[in-house]
């Protein structure tokens, strides 16, 4: 029965691994839109990406393994979660109940390596970039965190796949403003995890404003292509999470359905790109108050639901 | 379907509340206060047509006195004040931003345990009005103490009104009109007197920050 | 009829700002007032308790309250003739806004309605602002704000006491009625959880407005700042319309079976106030807010008694009457200080009765009413409040009451007795001329009368004055036990 489950997964798996780059293409192309430009081709990315990969990588003479091991470690922890996580039907390859919690240590054993490895390099740049990493890490976590208790008590479920399943539709009905509080929630963690503006800008080229880039400078080759792959997918991930506690599919929505996942995570980059378009990154000094923000709306949203359980 | 739109204005105004506190700019903070009072506003109405009987005429009286008052009228004169000659218009709190967010979810989640310790003895239109309204009334008190310009306090002041008026909407069938037109109307004079008193805080002392007024003390 | 304690006000208010001169506005002002003492007086002797309307009615509490204020403004308004000299802010302004305050303290004591009291309240608290604002100084203005903003949040929690209360009646009765002697009547039905939180808010709410510590703080400014009439008004008369607000609540709540419950908090916040009057008042160098924290106290004594029940309800009345008149003399006596040592500091003012003996003999006479020293009346007050506690066993109270007054009468003292005795310092203006003389009958006539009051209502209680306090007094009982010979148990040795 796994085997045959496994078996139907290999297209749909094999999509989800194909189509990471595409959204990072439509973003781009939002953005060149907006800024009344033609923007690059629509697979620059998977150009950018083959380019990568035929290159050898240049290694410091500081570094050691760990610097190595970090993009590798990164993108194997997030597609383990790719595992997790259902992205185009409404079921995981690999789900089991209290996934979310192992969902919760990939993500931080991803985010872990790439940190060593940026302090790794023992540049003061990658060094700082580290620390912002990690801080606004740090901040975002709760925030997912308690939307998955939300959901978690909605269904009374700690399988990621049922938790942000056809269960949430009974809960839109009844808890409407706790969910939306949730939805809301997820967005910000969504930009922040990935390394958007408002938080960070991706497109910025001056270190000292640089997170996630800054501390990716030093790789080269197949690893940087490793680390360019792993922020598209976790993208996806995270904005399937996004979109299917916001949007909740019945059960018999059936092959229809997955083709409307890929419409809506285009629609979720096409908003990302009006984001990075119409505002500015924040001052550094106010993005704990957004993400302390996020945090609030999910433990609002906590609250409701929890006073809908017991009233 | 009411009671979820009713909800979702209850719990967008207590979120209001936090961007009052993590608003850096004043006349930003106002116009938060108007945008509070504008859904505020529409609250007796919806709350009128959640009960079975057709909602009577003080509904509407009650929606729109705190429409004229709340959202244009103090407002106006909040900004009038606040733009005749002002220079510095940072909020210059006494406690950091990020703080006094996340003092002010602390609030709203205490309340929402202190709604749920006080059951209603009566059907309320919805959960959420007494945690709702407890919740903006700890955060105006928040914004109260923890601001150094005499406008934000008059702001503090407003919004501690703001949860005593949602607080009231449990209680709109009830109160005479009359009793809440006079609320209303001593609410807007005493807005009215301490904007004269700002005006003169300002011109008497260059600016308008509480904190240096600390002449009056024990000798 | 009632309606005319209010209406009056209102009509000679509107006449003082209508009004050309000065004068005539100075005039307006006294007749107005004097027209309000005549209605009341005409109250009393008419006795038309029993007619009410929708809103306003006369009950003894009220009655009694209603007619102190009226004494107090009475006596203000002939005193501000004598006082006032150049107009700093609009005059016009000044006095609607004293005859205004006069008409909506009326109105809270007349108030059947709960959200009508609060209202009438708020109104208070607002015409008052313009007058703490007199001087148009820096200081009177901070003065002011602090004023503003410690009522207007208080009377905010207050009307959120009032929405607690409304919701714990809504239990039984789907439309309900605010007014409190209807809630008196059905207060076994009202729900007990919201009816504490109620007491609980209204307390600190109209606390805040009354004065009692943790709240007090915008007291001493506002005394310290205002001009003594204005002073004399607000601690002798507002706190009474903020004292009515919390006794109202407490009628509710001691029917409702909540007796103990509201009288230890009471209790609570009494002790806190006399506690905070005595720290602050040793080693005090402004005699204004030396009296202003004397207010502090004597707004704890009667929250005290009023929590104590029974013989200490009654004690509370009689401590409201002699604080009025107290307070009154005080002030009065602190403005013509003013005007002839032009100073506000203790240490500037000596010897009084060397270089004005009738004033300096008033004011040793307003410090020993203050102190609680017989034969005047809050001797009797306190010593009923004593026994009132030793009655219910309540020995930790007595304990903290008695030595916080005495610390209190000792800080007064110590720093008052020298501005009475001793030489005068040199080179003070005496008065001279006629307008001068003029000026200080006006302002000493209403203090000596005052105090006379004091001293004869304190050395003989004549019989309508014990009926009135004993009524007033009978209302704060639960409804069980509300008799009249109930109430003075324990206070035979008092005249």
């Amino acid at each position: 029965m796994t085997a045959v489950r496994a078996i139907l997964f290999v297209p749909e798996l094999a999509l989800v691994l194909a189509m990471p780059p595409m959204l990072m293409s439509v973003i781009a192309k939002t953005k060149a839109w907006f800024g009344g430009r033609v923007g690059p081709p629509w697979l620059q990315p998977y150009y950018d990406l083959h380019k990568l990969i035929q290159k050898h990588a240049v290694y410091s003479k500081t570094t050691t393994w760990v610097f190595r091991a970090g993009p590798i470690v990164s993108l194997a922890a997030l597609l383990t979660a790719a595992t997790l996580i259902p992205v185009l039907s409404n079921e995981s390859l690999m789900g089991f109940s209290g996934d979310v919690i192992l969902l919760a240590y990939l993500l931080a054993l991803g985010r872990m390596f790439t940190v060593l490895a940026a302090m790794d390099t023992g540049s003061s740049f990658e060094g700082m970039g580290a620390s912002r990493e990690v801080t606004f890490g740090a901040m975002s976590e709760p925030a997912l965190f308690l939307a998955f208790v939300v959901m978690a008590v909605a269904t009374k479920s700690l399988q990621l796949s049922e938790m942000i399943g056809p269960g949430l539709l009974l809960e839109w009905r009844i808890a409407g403003p706790a969910m939306i509080l949730v939805a809301g929630a997820l967005f910000v963690v969504l930009l922040t995890e990935t390394c958007r503006v408002p938080v960070d800008d991706p497109a910025t080229h001056l270190e000292l404003t640089m997170i996630h880039e800054v501390m990716v400078l030093d790789h080269s080759g197949p690893e940087f292509a490793f680390i360019t792959y792993g922020i598209a997918l976790k993208f996806t991930l995270l904005g399937s999470i996004l979109i299917h506690a916001a949007i909740p599919h019945s059960q018999e929505i059936g092959l229809f359905g997955s083709t409307l996942r890929i419409a809506e995570l285009g629609v979720l980059a096409v908003l990302v790109g009006v984001v990075e378009s119409a505002t500015a990154r924040l001052r550094l000094n106010r993005i704990p108050m957004f993400l302390a923000g996020a945090t609030v709306l999910s433990a609002i949203a906590v609250v409701l639901v929890l006073m809908r359980r017991t009233g | 379907m009411l009671r979820s739109v009713m909800d979702s204005i209850l719990i967008l105004a207590a979120l209001l509340n936090l961007a009052m506190l993590a608003t850096s700019r004043m006349a930003a903070c106002i116009r938060t206060f108007a945008v509070q009072s504008l859904l505020l506003a529409l609250l007796p109405v919806a709350v009128g047509f959640s009960h079975d009987a057709a909602p009577g005429v003080h509904v509407f009286a009650i929606a729109a006195g705190t429409m004229g008052l709340k959202v244009l009228l103090i407002p106006w004169i909040l900004l009038r004040v606040l733009r005749s000659g002002e220079i510095h218009r940072e909020v210059e709190p006494f406690i950091g931003f990020t703080a006094s967010v996340l003092l002010g979810a602390l609030i709203i989640v205490a309340s929402f345990a202190f709604a749920d310790g006080m059951p209603l003895p009566s059907r309320a239109p919805t959960d959420l009005l007494v945690p709702v309204a407890v919740a903006t009334l700890f955060n105006g008190l928040l914004i109260l103490v923890s601001r150094a310009k005499a406008i934000t306090q008059v702001l503090g002041y407003l919004v501690v009104e703001n949860g005593v008026f949602v607080f009231g909407l449990l209680l709109l069938d009830q109160t005479p009109a009359l009793v809440e037109l006079g609320i209303l109307l001593d609410l807007f004079v005493g807005v009215f007197i301490m904007g004269i008193v700002v005006y003169h805080i300002r011109r008497e002392f260059d600016h308008m920050d509480t904190h240096l007024l600390d002449a009056l003390r024990e000798s | 009829m009632h309606v005319l304690l209010i209406v009056v006000p209102v009509i000679f208010a509107a006449a003082c700002i209508a009004l050309p001169g000065p004068r005539l506005r100075l005039a307006s002002l006294v007749l107005g007032c004097a027209a309000h003492l005549g209605v009341t007086i005409w109250s009393w002797s008419a006795g038309f308790g029993g007619k009410v309307d929708l809103f306003f009615g006369i009950e003894p509490l009220g009655h009694l309250f209603v007619s102190l204020m009226s004494v107090l403004f009475a006596a203000t308004s002939v005193y501000f003739v004598g006082y006032h000299r150049k107009a700093l802010l609009s005059q016009r302004i000044f006095l609607a806004c004293m005859l205004a305050l006069l008409a909506s303290l009326s109105a809270v004591c007349l108030s059947r309605h709960l959200g009508v009291l609060w209202v009438a309240m708020e109104t208070a608290s607002l015409t008052a602002t313009p007058l703490i604002y007199f001087r148009l100084s820096a200081r009177s203005l901070e003065a002011t704000w602090k004023f503003l903003l410690m009522n207007s949040v208080g009377i905010a929690l207050a009307l959120l006491g009032v929405f607690c209360i409304a919701v714990a009646a809504s239990e039984t009765e789907p439309v309900l009625s605010l007014v409190w002697s209807d809630l008196i009547l059905r207060a076994g039905e009202l729900n007990v959880v919201w009816l504490r939180a109620g007491f609980l808010l209204a307390l600190v709410g109209f606390g805040a407005k009354m004065g009692l510590s943790p709240l007090h703080s915008w007291k001493p400014d506002a005394y310290g700042e205002a001009p003594p009439p204005v002073a004399a008004l607000l601690s002798g008369g507002m706190t009474l319309g903020a004292f009515i607000g919390i006794l109202r609540i407490l009628q509710i709540c001691s029917a409702a079976g909540l007796a103990d419950f509201a009288g230890g908090w009471l209790v609570v916040f009494g002790l806190l106030s006399i506690a905070t009057a005595a720290v602050f008042v040793v080693g005090n160098n402004d005699y204004r807010r030396i009296f202003a924290y004397t207010s502090v106290e004597h707004m704890g004594v009667m929250v005290i008694g009023v929590g104590l029940g029974h013989g200490g309800s009654y004690a509370s009345m009689l401590h409201a009457l002699h604080n009025t008149l107290n307070k009154g003399v005080l002030f009065f006596m602190a403005g013509f200080f003013w005007r002839l040592y032009k100073s506000n500091r203790v240490s500037d003012v000596r010897g009084a009765l060397h270089h004005h003996p009738v004033a300096g003999v008033l004011f040793l006479g307003g410090l020993c009413a203050t102190c609680g020293l017989p034969p005047f009346g809050m001797f009797f007050s306190e010593l009923g409040i004593v026994f009132a506690a030793a009655q219910r066993a309540q020995w930790w109270v007595l304990g903290l009451f008695l030595l916080t007054l005495c610390i209190v009468f000792v800080g007064v003292m110590t720093a008052m007795l020298p501005m009475v005795f001793g030489p005068p310092p040199e080179k003070l203006d005496s008065v001279r001329g006629d307008e001068e003389r003029w000026r200080s009958i006006a302002m000493l006539t209403p203090a000596a009368l005052l105090l006379l009051a004091a001293f004869v209502f304190g050395a003989y209680q004549p019989a309508f004055l014990r009926d009135a306090l004993c009524a007033a007094a009978a209302t704060l009982q639960p409804p069980a036990t509300a008799s009249l010979a109930a109430v003075p148990r324990g206070m035979e040795v008092l005249p």
